[in-house]
């Protein structure tokens, strides 16, 4: 059985109708091998164009014979068909509904056509997909060429794991692969360079240079066509198409993926190239993170002993650029709210400005230590009122810190405020608090 | 290292979901830091209510403890790193307190979070089987390596460095022993993120 491929291609090598056709006709083969192989969905391999291959194909399209074709390679088991040795005038027996399949397969080389190959196999809707096909055959008579200058081989596997498809070069390459399956494509694959060099027609087809141009469109039409609860994986051409392999180079792709986006976020990683060089240029720098942080953080400690920061400072200082002068007015704001900001900066400017009475610290503390656990409730705005009589520039600090913090509205916050004595109205506030 | 406050134009968080492809979503970075400064500095003032007169190492102690867990709050459990940092910070009883303290009314729902997340003994076992078999492997492969081309012997040495690194970059990462290379990359981006952000609402802390 693994011998069957090359088999049928030395059988269809027979018929010497020109090369268009053994390039049809080792595409049938494939597409009835792949049939055979339940497991392992080996998709179409397609030889680079030569430009009298066009005319040819849109005859075949015509006819319809290449969709009888395929569909008989689909639905009956693979034997060297006596019929397809005598060339095409037999295969003309069998009916085909979806032409527009084997118009795809023929006639493009994207990804689409790929699906669609995978996809009948997999008793998918077929005229759903034929009818996705049919229109981009018909588009793509007008240029095959380059479709057909790159060569495709994949393999579909079903697993919930992101679709790629990748196009390669045209000289088959002879990785060592482990399943006969993989036998047979590799030597199918030289077969068909075989038939390849023996066809010299037109060859100055840039097909590497095409590659890239194509896979962007293949990529685009492998996920128009693409089954909504699968997602595919596409082993490249020459490569292990086993489960493990496949899962192993999705995972590989994602961890690609991500190192990307490490490559921007850490500096000086746009030099180095590869996983272990990106990864020491990582591990330095979190390193250097890490050591920053302890470093500031003792320098935090033995700088400030107790511990408050002065937040008026480091607004003054504009640490937050995104910051604009404007502050929302009273019943603006009605976004998340958190009532221990409020807190916080009353108590601040008290600590800051109020010139440190010990006594009114503690309380102040205390009442804030329970206000930041307690929820918002009205004394806060008693609270703020209080504080703020001693503020030197409360507006313009007040409407920073409204602006940064998304102070609720309902705060009931206002500019101008009564004065009133200051330790009286900390003891007051302190007294509704805790109420 | 202005390059720090300039370069962090964006931030990556990975959506959790598993079926489709993650996406990154992009986090404006002073919000980020504003909500840290929220959080750390009340904290802050939940510990130094807690207790007055700290000698400089607990002081030291408290910044950064304040400053994990008010980063790992604010994440809330969506990464791994920072249920990590909070579990570690609730794992021994000395710390425990004044941990919760600092979270805040919230800690019962993180604590619970973070604890109900499974991902520590299973993968701790799995971890351990997956070393010894490594450590069996390699020394076969020692044995087989005279006779192996060369293209194969650098690719195992690449290989090699990789592994060294990746176990480096675990242990510096906080949690990041049980995870696995695609969510050791991710966590890798926020954890850089908030140090990035820590360094710098720091660092203006200390200027001013």
């Amino acid at each position: 059985m693994n011998r069957a491929l090359p088999e049928m291609l030395h059988c269809l090598s027979g018929p010497g109708n020109g090369t268009d056709i053994t390039v049809l006709e080792r595409q049938r083969t494939r597409v009835k091998w792949q049939h055979q192989e339940q497991q392992n969905y080996f998709g179409v391999f397609l030889e680079p164009s030569q430009a009298g291959q066009v005319g040819n194909f849109q005859d075949l399209v015509g006819d319809g014979r290449c969709g009888s074709v395929l569909r008989h390679v689909v639905t009956h088991s693979v034997k060297p068909d006596p019929g397809l040795e005598n060339g095409w005038p037999e295969l003309g027996r069998y009916e085909l509904p979806d032409l527009g399949f084997g118009s795809a397969v023929l006639m493009n080389g994207s990804a689409a056509g790929f699906e669609m190959n995978s996809t009948i196999t997999r008793t998918s809707s077929c005229p759903h997909t034929e009818a996705q096909v049919a229109p981009e055959a018909k588009g793509k008579v007008s240029e095959p060429a380059e479709k057909m200058s790159s060569t495709v081989g994949r393999e579909s596997y079903k697993k919930r794991k992101a679709d790629k498809v990748q196009n390669t070069k045209v000289v088959a390459e002879d990785d060592a692969k482990d399943k006969r399956s993989k036998v047979c494509a590799e030597e199918g694959e030289s077969k068909i360079t075989t038939e390849q060099t023996r066809t010299k027609n037109t060859t100055t087809h840039p097909n590497n240079r095409e590659t890239s141009a194509d896979t962007s469109r293949e990529n685009s039409k492998a996920s128009e066509v693409q089954k909504p609860d699968y997602i595919h994986v596409r082993a490249r051409r020459g490569q292990a198409t086993d489960s493990h392999s496949l899962a192993e180079r999705v995972r590989r792709e994602k961890i690609s993926e991500r190192m990307k986006y490490l490559q921007d976020l850490v500096p000086g990683c746009n030099k180095v190239t590869g996983k272990a060089g990106m990864l020491d240029e990582i591990i330095n720098y979190v390193q250097s993170l890490q050591r920053q942080v302890e470093f500031l953080s003792m320098k935090l400690a033995t700088v400030n002993p107790r511990l408050d920061f002065n937040i008026e400072d480091l607004f003054a200082k504009e640490i937050f650029p995104a910051c604009s002068a404007n502050f929302p007015t009273i019943g603006s704001s009605s976004e998340m709210t958190n009532p221990a900001y409020l807190q916080i900066n009353p108590a601040q400017q008290m600590v800051a400005c109020c010139g440190l009475e010990m006594g009114v610290n503690t309380p102040d503390l205390m009442a804030l230590r329970r206000t930041i656990s307690a929820p918002v409730s009205l004394p806060e705005t008693y609270f703020d009122a209080s504080c703020f009589t001693q503020l030197q520039p409360p507006s313009t600090w007040d409407a920073d810190l409204q602006n940064l913090f998304n102070l609720d509205s309902n705060q009931g916050r206002s500019i101008s405020f009564p004065s009133q004595p200051f330790t009286g109205s900390i003891e007051a506030s302190n007294l509704k608090m805790e109420t | 290292m202005h390059h720090s406050v300039s370069c962090l134009s964006y931030t990556w968080s990975f959506s959790r979901s598993s079926d489709g492809p993650t996406e990154p979503r992009m986090r404006n970075p002073s919000l980020i830091k504003e909500e840290f400064l929220k959080r750390w500095i009340i904290a802050l003032r939940r510990c130094t209510s807690l207790k007055k007169n700290m000698n400089i190492l607990e002081r030291n102690k408290v910044v950064k403890l304040s400053a994990d867990l008010a980063m790992a709050s604010a994440r809330n459990g969506t990464t791994s790193w920072s249920r990590a940092l909070i579990a570690n910070a609730t794992r021994d009883n000395d710390n425990r307190i004044l941990a919760e303290q600092i979270l805040g009314p919230e800690s019962e729902i993180l604590v619970k979070r973070v604890s109900t997340m499974p991902f520590k003994t299973c993968n701790r076992r799995k971890i351990r089987s997956k070393r010894i078999l490594k450590r069996s492997c390699s020394s076969a492969i020692r044995r087989v390596r005279k006779t192996v081309p060369r293209k194969v012997l650098a690719n195992c040495i690449a290989k090699r460095l990789i592994q060294k690194r990746t176990h480096i970059l675990k242990s510096l990462v906080p949690g990041g022993e049980f995870m696995d290379e695609t969510t050791l990359m991710e966590e890798t981006l926020d954890y850089i993120a908030y140090l990035r952000v820590q360094v710098d609402v720091m660092r203006s802390c200390t200027y001013c």
